[in-house]
């Protein structure tokens, strides 16, 4: 980028002006590939719709086509971390799940949980006995609810999410356990 | 150009100066340059310290965010020490320590409609270095509006994309190649 900055003041050699560098670091390699105008684009077309700037945050912000899912009471389902650590202090007989991705788990987690990914959690529900407290948590609280939801439509019910995360119990629980 | 260089200058930039496409002409269009960067990050850092360093006369940086060890690993323009300072004036240290002979104006804030074109018309070239879909529509457009070409990078883990957008000078802008954003859900943060 610095280098294509440097041409364009100098006017030299050949910029990346209608061609796109595409690199993976992985593989290690590069592929150009051709990047025509196109004539119909809303800002530099043939009929542009675009004639001054717009509101950027609500033009990004689009919805995935909405799923019909059960309404969930935040409040009736979330503990905190502080409630939490009282339940698995107690020795009742429970189950907790990490849906976390493997790479998070490696970081840190809360014994006695089992990492069950979001990204596979389906394969995961038939292992898991409906009668049993279920504790759910992930990184912040948002992938936890996404996974208890999946379970409440399976006929789960009782079910309970880490407000937070592992992120909000490390703070207020564990100040020992490593953030990221 | 009524642009000189100084011997101070001729010596800190003798190694562009003997390669036959900078030489003199091409290092004097380098200090009357004005080149706006978006964002101080993992992008930004090191296209400030390369574009300070080569000797653009006049570099503006904007980025309304600070500093944060988790950036330390890839964010090279800042320091341990640097941990909670503005990223403008972390990486304005840097580049001057690199180059003082050059002028960097800092912009402590974010990228918006009302902002945009106003700073826009003060640079010749833009860079983005920016790291949200938001940012890189509003880039384009005011880059297109205002007439100036649009250098453009972004990664994600171990891919990057990196083009110059400058449909005034024959080529196409972001919204060619991608007319609308993804859906907010499958944005990764």
């Amino acid at each position: 980028m610095a280098t294509e900055t440097v041409k364009l003041i100098m006017g030299i050699g050949k910029t990346l002006t209608g061609r796109l560098l595409l690199f993976d670091a992985l593989r290690m390699s590069f592929k150009d590939v051709k990047l025509k105008r196109n004539t119909d684009c809303e800002l530099c077309g043939d009929k542009p719709s675009i004639k001054e700037l717009i509101d950027y945050v609500a033009f990004c912000d689009v919805q995935m086509p909405k799923v019909k899912e059960p309404e969930l009471n935040l409040a009736e389902v979330e503990i905190s971390p502080q409630e939490f650590r009282g339940i698995l202090d107690s020795g009742k007989k429970l189950t907790v799940l990490d849906v976390r991705e493997p790479f998070e788990w490696d970081i840190a987690h809360i014994p006695p949980a089992r990492l069950t990914p979001l990204s596979q959690f389906d394969n995961f529900i038939a292992e898991l006995n409906p009668e049993e407290d279920i504790y759910l948590y992930c990184y912040k609280g948002k992938r936890s609810i996404t996974a208890l939801k999946k379970l409440k439509a399976k006929g789960f019910t009782k079910l309970k999410s880490v407000a937070g995360g592992i992120d909000r119990y490390a703070q207020e629980v564990d100040p020992d356990m490593p953030r990221y | 150009m009524d642009i000189q260089l100084t011997n101070d200058e001729i010596g800190r930039y003798s190694r562009h100066l003997t390669l036959p496409q900078v030489g003199m002409a091409g290092q004097k269009k380098m200090k009357a340059a004005r080149v706006l960067l978006i964002g101080a990050g993992g992008l930004g850092s090191p296209l400030g310290l390369y574009l300070g360093a080569a000797g653009i006369g006049h570099l503006g940086i904007m980025d309304h965010d600070t500093v944060d060890v988790s950036n330390l690993h890839r964010q090279v323009a800042h320091g341990t020490k640097d941990a909670g300072r503005p990223k403008v004036e972390s990486i304005k240290d840097t580049i001057t320590n690199i180059n003082p002979l050059i002028e960097v104006t800092t912009y402590q804030e974010r990228l918006t409609r009302d902002n945009a074109l106003r700073i826009f018309q003060d640079y010749d070239v833009i860079v983005d270095g920016s790291d949200n879909f938001a940012t890189r529509y509003l880039t384009n457009d005011a880059a297109f509006f205002a007439q100036k070409p649009l250098v453009y990078g972004s990664i994600f883990m171990f891919e990057g994309q990196i083009t110059v957008f400058h449909p005034h000078g024959g080529g196409p802008c972001y919204r060619c190649l991608y007319s609308s954003p993804p859906p907010a859900a499958l944005v990764p943060s």
